[in-house]
């Protein structure tokens, strides 16, 4: 035994312990190699990334060059023998957005209905019968979604657009003005046939989080004298508002994205549909890229990569917050 | 507050409970006199839970679940016609293992979150959040946060916030299941002590695994048995001194000598 | 003890005849009476829909919850009827699809569609001549090249995220994440910039490479979800005998995920099995068969369709639906196997079920 230590002197500074550095030894060379080669293909999404934006400005630039910043916001697109080139997107993009918009509007009852009726009202044979519908409704093919929007759907959407503009006419958004226009090729039919494409997805996360709720919160709520819609709108709802808000907004990233779905429903017109839904002008920056691809001189197609690089950037961001929403962990999980 | 506001006496006769073809209780006869504290005691999986889950009817939210017998309450059967499931569960309430208070709300709006989700009127919201929260005994550590989110408090404090909220009902009966299992020992000696002061306003019944806790709370004690494959059931009830001390089957003498459990 | 046989007691389910019939005639007699409405009087059925079935409805049903609940029953009938509205809507669009597509496309289908391709067929040659046979092949030619790198890739992906112990791996998710919103027109597009750039020309094999942007992430996202099935115990007792890092992964967690890793392959070929926009803008169609990717014209089965689609002849239109029907069988097909796959394999691991029994 050594001496007694003396009391403690509480001027005298305490040095911690040294914390000694835990290391799992040396890795063995069929480890390193493992770890290197997995490091390796991991960063394959960032030079991905990077290669799509770098081959595109590449290709861009041109154009961009040319136009300025006017190609984003602009709205003029002149591309003849003859005349100086003019692209300028603005109001494909602003198309975008309002399909989009649309489209998401519709999709996201539809889906948290279904996210509901799956996880709370059906029983378990028949939740997963409807959660297999959905996933196979993700599954499909957009050129099939494209190909029954245009024939099967349309006649039937058309008359409920006349419907709409019979009586609620007199509202903004759903004003004719010119009844050439009217009704085919409308930002609403595309706005369906989108929101068609990203039910599924906005389901899938609705569905994920409320099955993910804390069981014992929905008991607490029911055990207080809570009836079913009570416990939805007042404790189902606000603790899932954050998750779900995510999936709308990944919803509206692949909305933006479409392509080829409303390409052949929309009838595409170079102009700003500000908010005309049941009129057939105005377009969409995906489609548009498509309609002119065909023809288009060297020139143009350095317009369209720009515009390819104006749309990625855009969903970039939309789709970068949509994960940082739903990803951020939240508190009253299960786990 | 009345001190002996209008608490009720409980009974189970018969009650016999199923999981799909499966039973798992036979035959629970229980009295829970008004103003009283029982505690159901047994080994784990032997459906006392399960058996406090019919005293609610939140046992009926379970897909497969199936039940035989009554539940009266002031001698009407609560799954009889005149009772529907919520207005069982606003005169009996109930506090759960792990506190579960609501997340997206604040103190004060948990303790009024009941009597909205259930559509009753509030007559005085901050007379009756005070009121709840000293029920509880904890008014004095959240007086001045009253706007704080529910969460940022600690385990401890947020099942007692769980038993204010229940008290806001003004519940004849409050059935607790393990209410303090997740909880330290300080914590669970300040809930042990509020369930005491309940007691002269309301009938309590509280399932516990903690032997000595039963001792220190309750009136009378309930035990729970259930061999392999067959129905769980009540081995012997009575007075909480006797059953403890002088028990009456071997099995009851054997589980609370920790012979087994 | 009693040991009872189970009677058949629900009573709180009140399950009474008078009951039953409450809640069939609420279902049925707002449809029903809607019907005669609109038949008889002759208004617009989709007026109809939303201004007299839907809220007879609720009203059919709100008289119902509120006899058995009282008030609040109403709240509960409203909440049913909606959610059932709206759901009713994706169902019918989803059976609609299908239905158009089954019953359009089987009007072209035959084992001449199948084998045969459109070398010698014009606008007005008869459905009897010509067929899908080149398309199927450049499908399967063209996604078969894009899934031999995208598969190892997003699997070794996903053994990043899940086996090391890297900071990064939130990063590396985040942009796999942001990768997977990339609009396939712009895919495309990145591979024509390629072609130009280094004076190529339009091929398969660029269709390929335009694809693979798009399945990589799906391919590495599911293949993550499988990692992370496997428990935790199984690699740290691979370890704890001694084993490396790398011969843990391969003897004992990679087996364990196998079907779970398939269902990712899966997966990411139904993702890009149907994508048009990127092989229109890089690969050249073909009426004839193809059978090297490395050069030349490939015609793919969404890029036929695309193509018959917007043509005015109805033979086409009839060719456009029944390639949409073998596109859609494929991907049923794909879908199917990897349900089941999922399916077998949650059988296996899961123990026994125990209900609650406390």
């Amino acid at each position: 035994m050594g001496k007694l230590k003396p009391m403690s002197d509480s001027s005298v500074p305490k040095t911690a312990p040294a914390r000694r550095k835990l290391s799992a030894g040396p890795l063995s060379a069929g480890d390193k190699w493992f770890f290197r080669s997995t490091s390796i293909a991991a960063y394959f999404s960032f030079v991905l990334v990077a290669l799509v934006l770098i081959f595109l400005f590449l290709k861009a630039w041109p154009a961009l060059q040319h136009q300025g910043f006017a190609f984003v916001y602009g709205t003029k697109w002149i591309a003849e023998d003859g005349q100086p080139l003019v692209m300028q997107i603005g109001p494909m993009i602003y198309g975008s957005l309002l399909i989009a918009l649309v489209g998401v509007v519709i999709a996201t009852p539809m889906a948290i209905s279904l996210a509901y009726m799956i996880v709370f009202m059906l029983g378990s044979k028949l939740a997963k019968v409807f959660t297999t519908l959905i996933d196979l409704l993700a599954a499909l093919p957009s050129v099939i979604i494209g190909l029954w929007g245009f024939y099967v759907f349309t006649p039937t959407a058309i008359s409920w657009e006349t419907t709409l503009h019979q009586y609620l006419g007199w509202f903004p958004l759903f004003q004719v003005e010119n009844p050439d226009n009217a009704f085919r090729g409308s930002p609403f039919i595309a706005g369906w046939i989108v929101a068609v494409m990203i039910v599924p997805i906005v389901t899938s996360v609705t569905r994920e989080i409320f099955s993910q709720l804390d069981k014992d919160l929905i008991n607490g709520a029911l055990a207080l004298g809570g009836s079913r819609l009570s416990v939805f709108r007042k404790v189902i709802l606000p603790t899932s508002s954050g998750g779900v808000v995510g999936g709308v907004l990944l919803g509206l990233g692949r909305a933006l994205g479409e392509t080829v779905a409303i390409f052949y429903v929309l009838q595409i017109s170079f102009d700003i549909n500000w908010g005309n839904l049941l009129e057939g002008h105005g377009g969409g920056v995906a489609s548009w890229i498509l309609s002119r691809f065909g023809e288009a001189s060297p020139e143009e197609i350095s317009g369209l990569m720009a515009a390819g690089l104006v749309l990625f950037v855009i969903t970039l961001i939309v789709n970068f917050a949509a994960n940082t929403i739903v990803n951020r962990s939240q508190p009253w999980r299960k786990n | 507050m009345n001190s002996l506001t209008k608490a009720s006496t409980l009974s189970s006769e018969d009650i016999s409970v199923w999981f799909g073809q499966r039973q798992v209780l036979s035959d629970v006869n229980l009295t829970f006199p008004a103003n009283k504290v029982t505690a159901l005691i047994g080994p784990s999986g032997c459906g006392k839970s399960t058996f406090l889950r019919t005293l609610n009817r939140m046992h009926e939210l379970i897909p497969s679940a199936g039940l035989s017998g009554s539940v009266f309450l002031d001698g009407e059967d609560i799954y009889g016609e005149d009772f529907d499931a919520v207005t069982v569960r606003i005169k009996i309430g109930m506090v759960f293992q792990k506190p579960n208070p609501f997340p997206t709300m604040s103190i004060k709006d948990n303790i009024l979150s009941g009597l909205r989700l259930s559509g009753r009127k509030i007559g005085n919201a901050e007379e009756l959040v005070e009121t709840s929260l000293r029920r509880a005994s904890i008014w004095n550590e959240v007086k001045d946060r009253l706007n704080d989110q529910a969460i940022s408090l600690s385990g401890g404090q947020q099942q007692r916030l769980c038993i204010a909220r229940s008290l806001a009902m003004d519940p004849e009966v409050l059935l607790m299941d393990e209410p303090c299992s997740a909880l330290d020992p300080g914590s669970t000696r300040r809930i042990e002590e509020t369930i005491k002061e309940l007691s002269s306003s309301m009938t309590i019944v509280i399932v516990t695994h903690n032997m000595q806790q039963a001792q220190r709370v309750s009136d009378q004690t309930a035990f729970f048995l259930a061999d392999d494959n067959t129905p769980g059931g009540v081995v012997e009830f009575g007075a909480t001194e006797q059953i403890f001390n002088g028990p009456i089957d071997q099995r009851t003498n054997d589980y609370v000598n920790g012979h087994f459990g | 003890m009693s040991f009872a046989p189970r009677p058949a007691i629900q009573p709180w389910k009140r399950a009474n005849n008078s009951r039953r019939l409450q809640i069939i005639l609420a279902t049925l007699l707002p449809g029903a009476l809607s019907f005669l409405i609109v038949s008889s009087a002759s208004i617009d059925p989709n007026l109809a829909l939303i201004a007299i079935f839907l809220p007879l409805q609720i009203i059919a049903a709100g008289i119902v919850g509120v006899r058995a609940y009282g008030k609040r029953g109403f709240g509960d009938a409203l909440l049913v009827v909606l959610t059932t509205f709206f759901s009713a809507f994706v169902l019918i669009m989803l059976l609609s699809v299908l239905l158009s597509v089954l019953s359009e496309g089987s009007k072209a289908i035959s084992l001449q569609f199948l084998t045969q391709n459109n070398i010698y067929v014009s606008n007005t040659t008869s459905l009897d001549y010509g067929g899908v046979a080149h398309a199927l092949l450049g499908t399967v030619l063209i996604v078969g090249v894009t899934t031999i790198v995208a598969v190892p890739l997003g699997i070794a992906m996903s053994v990043y995220l899940t086996q090391s112990q890297s900071k990064l791996r939130g990063i590396v998710r985040t942009v796999t994440q942001a990768l997977s919103g990339l609009p396939s027109v712009v895919s495309g597009l990145f591979v024509l910039s390629v072609i130009g750039t280094f004076g190529f020309s339009k091929s398969g094999i660029f269709g390929s490479m335009a694809l693979f942007p798009l399945m990589l992430p799906t391919v590495a996202r599911v293949a993550e979800e499988a990692l992370k099935l496997v428990p935790a115990d199984l690699r740290l007792a691979a370890l704890a005998l001694g084993a490396p890092n790398y011969k843990a992964f391969f003897q004992v967690i990679l087996p364990a995920a196998k079907s779970g890793l398939v269902t990712a392959l899966l997966l990411g070929l139904a993702r890009v099995i149907g994508e048009t926009a990127p092989l229109l803008l890089t690969v050249n169609v073909n009426n004839g068969t193809s059978w090297n990717p490395f050069n030349g014209p490939m015609e793919t089965l969404p890029a036929y369709v695309y193509g018959y689609l917007s043509s005015s002849f109805s033979s086409s239109h009839q060719r456009a639906w029944g390639a949409a029907l073998v596109l859609l069988l494929l991907v049923a097909v794909l879908f199917g196997a990897a349900r089941f796959l999922g399916r077998a394999k949650s059988m296996k691991s899961k123990p026994t079920k125990q209900k609650a029994s406390k």
